[in-house]
């Protein structure tokens, strides 16, 4: 295979991997996922006894799971605007995903020490709240600038 | 030099005028080109600038070259 051909190959699969959707109705499965994941946490910490730290972790997963299926499932018309306004509301979650990744130990911090001397010591923030948080702002960004076209 | 990205300053476009010359509703003419009536609707408002594709395709419905309805504003 020649340079050019390879490059072009390459092209042409980074192409098919940034315009990967997934169909319509995956957004609805992803809902589903995310509510049930939802109410089986608050199950599991109010309904359950004994300890089920591997439920919350397998909970915590299907939620994120199910708000990833909804934020890459197909819009009903996909044109290109909403392709834009897509990439807009990712770019802000990665943004806000950052800037929420570095203020927010210090956020916690601060407030654990004020509320009751000598709280929390410093800890970073786990992977499931910074994601959670990204996808968050990703699927709300999305609606409002939908809201606002 | 096109120095804004506040598209309503840079150019602006006749869609609307042209849509009524063909009588078509904003849903029509999305319908027409594959895309939603929102989208025409921002088009119309100068909130969003379409590809070179949809634009085509629109000079297309309204048999008329893109320039006759999208223009670039003195200032740029």
């Amino acid at each position: 295979m020649g340079k050019q051909n390879y490059i072009e190959c390459e092209r042409k699969g980074l192409e098919k991997l940034i315009n990967f959707r997934l169909p319509h109705y995956f957004y609805t499965i992803g809902m589903l996922i995310a509510g049930m994941a939802i109410v089986m946490m608050f199950v599991r910490a109010f309904a359950l006894e004994g300890d089920q730290e591997v439920l919350k972790e397998v909970f915590k997963k299907v939620l994120l799971i199910g708000m990833l299926l909804m934020s890459v499932a197909r819009d009903k018309v996909e044109d290109e605007m909403v392709v834009k306004l897509r990439m807009q509301s990712y770019t802000y979650a990665f943004v806000a995903g950052v800037i929420y990744a570095l203020v927010m130990p210090f956020v916690e911090f601060g407030v654990s020490n004020a509320v009751h001397s000598g709280g929390e010591s410093f800890k970073d923030l786990g992977d499931f709240q910074v994601l959670l948080f990204m996808l968050m702002v990703q699927l709300l960004c999305y609606q409002a600038l939908k809201r606002m076209r | 030099m096109l120095s804004s990205f506040k598209t309503h300053e840079i150019m602006k476009n006749t869609i609307k005028v042209e849509r009524a010359i063909l009588s078509l509703t904003q849903d029509d003419l999305a319908k027409k080109i594959g895309v939603s009536r929102q989208t025409i609707n921002s088009i119309e408002a100068n909130r969003y600038v379409p590809s070179t594709v949809l634009a085509l395709k629109l000079s297309e419905v309204f048999g008329k070259p893109v320039n006759d309805f999208f223009k670039l504003l003195d200032d740029d």
